[in-house]
């Protein structure tokens, strides 16, 4: 049931422990070695564990792969998950108050108490330990995953600003200051001209399935406040595809900028901006609430997979964003890779209706 | 002579998916290539004689297509796997040609720089490479290529990089400064929708910065090149909505900036500090702006930093991303000594992995080099394979120049320079590296799952992150802590 790898280190100790050799692998020195579950190691399935999609997607042989760690066999392993998997039954069958109450005694140490609790006799309590350190490693995934939406929806904004500026100065309009006043009603609507060219896409994150499908529904509600109070133009997050992201399926997608390159050419839309010299005014426009609702003519999840060859109306993904927990996706883990396999026939498409470019 | 000849290629073509081994006239250029899908040329059977180098180059420039040499039929018992390749020949055409481009270009390198050096074979070379590319349209090797052959044309003419006519027009010989600024935009933000090398580098660094200022009230980042200040939006987006720590912390940026003319001039980096403020006033985030003039030798000096008591120090160094200009080794080594002596909290470092160096001279980093922008190449032609013009964009403005910059270098220092990553020399002066956390892991695995797939991340230090495309490393990010710091 276990091979010792180093069978000469063993016997160099007298006491009950040894380390063995760089993996780091705690083992007994009885006739039956047993492998200790230190904290690291146990950290480290949990990582495993958690990367390969929770405890009832990964087996013993995906875990030894991803933690990668020599020494450790399969019997190992699968003591532990078996452990890890009952963690899970508890949870199940007590009320809601029983969960919470034990998460919250154990959130402060957990890390603390599982090392303690790693060599109690009480399979039962460490189980539901490792249980509760998976749950907090997902809540720190989702937590993760909503805040990258927000620094790439913040960077995407500023990258807005720089190219509203290149435009005005393409547009030969002067910078210096003054006038603003009045402008914030007109701003709104002629931000949509910018939009077009700033393929500012927001990555769809509900299909962010790294770790596997549980947590995206959760996740989408998690998100949406937040992305609404933050951000009025989520006309650009599109709904869909996790691989072709951030332009297929949304009308605002490179098919844009592969024809027309140049800022030159979008000048006129910058030129219509009017009053708005100041590009960080707009700035200021964009982050107020929003105030027109563009979406009323739109229908929200044709628009998902419609073509859209040219610089369409700005206003579809508001609605498509509202829309999208309402999206069943039966099999997270399938649904979007199909989804991505027909974008390039979309995007195909539409260039070659849309425009008679050569170039694919 | 000429079977002689037919049968290396034919080694060579029936091979062409294996991973292998390229051993080259002279022992000390081999080179290996991984998971190229490697050619050979079996340069053994012809270091006997050099005169039959001269032959084989002009063979390989001759004939029409690879096709039509592997189908040659001959005597040796190579020829096992002739059928499959016309099998499929379609397919592989491009392949082929592919292949017949890195095989060109790695003889004008040697020819160029090799024990048996000819600038005459490398400009025959050339001639025909030129013929066979365009920086413009064709796949991914030929567009490559194109701009390899530029490079090379460019290091022949001895103008190092330099101004001749070439024939790319507005080729990479021309810094991306002398791009219209609005192809330089427009290139700028299709490689961050295209790719994941741009955020991959902020990101993380950004992870690293909060959560070593989780609890303080004064931030105080000096920043090695803060080129369009892009990297300081989401920082300041995620302080302004940290939960923990105390509310709104004051923001300091220190900008250096360079004498120089050109588009990362003063006036570049001024405009940058307004936008930045700008940002910041937009979303409630207490902010200052500060630049710090390098001199023409930049030299850095840290006394001429101002610092505040009680403000958390960062030191930020992004170098090599895709868009970036290049710093010349020296102006980077000033700054980290110096940054050394200012006690920074975290120093947050991002730059190019360059494969194992070895002894391989000019031509096994030109190898290098290929190998490495060919993975750009390809990573951006997976994610996107209809938006071949948008690419080309990319290409023309950002990676030609900067393969034309790198092929200069390394034609200049024949290879020995660069040899060490600025993470290691961190190490080695001193710096303690900081963990990366499990957040800041996570974050940057979700952000690649926004991309196509064959993109990775590694964690190849505890301190150190690796973004590659399939098992090509091509960009790290790392953090540290001052040598005193019990941080």
């Amino acid at each position: 049931m276990f091979q010792p790898k180093k069978p000469s280190t063993m016997n160099s100790h007298d006491r009950a422990m040894c380390v063995q050799g760089d993996s780091g692998l705690v083992l007994t020195t009885d006739p039956k070695p047993r492998l200790r579950w230190t904290v690291e190691l146990h950290e480290r399935f949990v990582d495993a564990v958690t990367q390969l999609g929770g405890p009832d997607k990964a087996t013993p042989k995906t875990i030894m792969r991803v933690m990668g760690v020599k020494g450790l066999t399969l019997y190992h392993l699968k003591s532990h998950l078996q452990k890890f998997r009952l963690g899970k039954q508890p949870h199940k069958e007590f009320n809601d108050h029983s969960i919470k109450d034990d998460l919250q005694r154990n959130a402060a140490s957990s890390s603390g108490m599982i090392a303690r609790s790693m060599n109690d006799n009480s399979h039962m309590v460490d189980a539901t330990r490792m249980q509760m350190e998976v749950q907090r490693r997902i809540h720190e995934q989702l937590e993760v995953q909503r805040h990258l939406q927000l620094r790439i929806e913040a960077q995407g904004k500023y990258m807005q600003s720089i190219l509203e500026k290149a435009c005005q100065t393409l547009a030969g309009e002067n910078m210096a200051a003054g006038g603003y006043k009045g402008m914030g009603n007109q701003g709104v609507p002629d931000m949509g001209a910018m939009k077009d060219f700033g393929p500012l896409n927001f990555p769809p994150f509900q299909d962010l399935n790294i770790y596997g499908g549980d947590q995206l529904d959760l996740q989408q509600n998690m998100d949406r406040p937040s992305l609404d109070a933050f951000m009025p133009n989520n006309d650009n997050i599109c709904l869909g595809k996790k691989r072709a992201s951030p332009y297929s399926g949304s009308g605002k997608s490179p098919l844009i900028w592969s024809d027309e390159l140049r800022l030159q050419d979008l000048g006129t839309a910058a030129s219509c901006l009017g009053p708005q010299d100041d590009p960080f005014k707009s700035e200021q426009i964009q982050i107020a609430p929003p105030s027109i609702d563009r979406s009323t003519d739109l229908d929200p999840i044709s628009d998902i997979y419609e073509a859209k060859p040219v610089l369409s109306g700005d206003g579809m993904g508001d609605k498509k964003y509202e829309a999208s927990p309402k999206l069943e996706r039966p099999s997270p883990r399938r649904a979007p890779l199909q989804a991505d396999r027909m974008n390039p026939m979309i995007n195909s498409g539409s260039v070659a209706q849309g425009r008679n470019s050569p170039y694919g | 002579m000429a079977m002689a000849i037919d049968n290396a290629f034919e080694v060579d073509f029936s091979s062409y998916s294996t991973t292998t081994t390229t051993t080259t006239t002279d022992d000390d250029l081999a080179c290996t290539w991984n998971d190229w899908g490697s050619p050979v040329v079996d340069w053994d059977s012809l270091s006997s004689e050099r005169d039959e180098f001269q032959d084989l180059i002009e063979s390989m420039m001759d004939d029409g297509t690879g096709i039509e040499l592997a189908r040659v039929d001959h005597e040796t018992s190579n020829s096992v796997s002739i059928d499959t390749m016309v099998a499929d020949e379609e397919s592989n055409r491009e392949d082929f040609k592919g292949l017949r481009l890195v095989h060109l270009l790695i003889a004008a390198a040697e020819a160029l720089t090799g024990a048996n050096k000819s600038r005459e074979l490398a400009r025959v070379i050339l001639v025909r490479l030129k013929e066979l590319v365009s920086p413009n349209d064709g796949t991914n090797m030929e567009r490559l290529a194109a701009y390899f052959t530029e490079a090379l044309q460019g290091l022949l003419e001895g103008s190092g990089g330099g101004h001749g006519k070439h024939f790319i027009t507005n080729g990479p010989h021309y810094h991306r400064d002398e791009h219209h600024q609005t192809d330089v935009l427009a290139a700028f933000q299709l490689l961050q929708d295209m790719s994941p090398y741009v955020k991959f580098g902020h990101f993380t660094a950004n992870q690293a910065i909060l959560e070593a200022v989780a609890h303080d009230r004064r931030i105080h980042i000096v920043d090695y090149d803060i080129m369009e200040g892009i990297q300081w939006a989401s920082l300041m987006q995620a302080l302004v909505s940290r939960k923990d720590g105390p509310p709104a912390p004051h923001l300091r940026i220190t900008a250096l900036s360079r004498s120089g003319s050109g588009r990362r001039s003063i006036g570049t980096i001024q405009e940058t500090g307004r936008r930045l403020v700008a940002f910041a006033a937009s979303i409630g985030q207490p902010f200052s702006f500060h630049q710090y003039r390098l001199d023409s030798d930049e030299t850095f000096r840290p006394s001429a930093v101002k610092l505040v008591r009680g403000e958390a120090l960062v030191i930020n160094c992004m170098l090599h991303l895709p868009h970036f200009s290049y710093r010349a080794p020296d102006s980077v080594a000033s700054f980290l000594t110096g940054a050394k002596t200012l006690d920074p909290r975290l120093v947050t470092l991002v730059e190019e992995e360059v494969g194992p160096i070895g002894d391989g001279g000019f031509v096994g980093r030109f190898m290098d080099s290929l190998h490495h922008y060919s993975a750009v190449y390809d990573s951006l032609e997976a994610g996107f394979p209809m938006q071949g013009r948008a690419r080309a964009l990319v290409e023309r403005v950002f990676l030609g120049p900067r393969i034309a910059g790198s092929l200069t270098r390394i034609y200049r220092t024949r290879g020995e320079e660069e040899s060490c990553p600025w993470s290691e020399w961190l190490a080695a002066v001193g710096f303690k590296p900081v963990n990366i956390s499990f957040a800041n892991h996570c974050q940057a695995k979700l952000l690649l799952g926004l991309f196509n797939d064959g993109y990775s991340v590694e964690e190849l230090a505890n301190n150190r992150l690796v973004l590659g495309w399939k098992s090509r490393r091509l960009l790290s990010a790392s953090i540290w802590t001052s040598p005193d710091s019990d941080f």
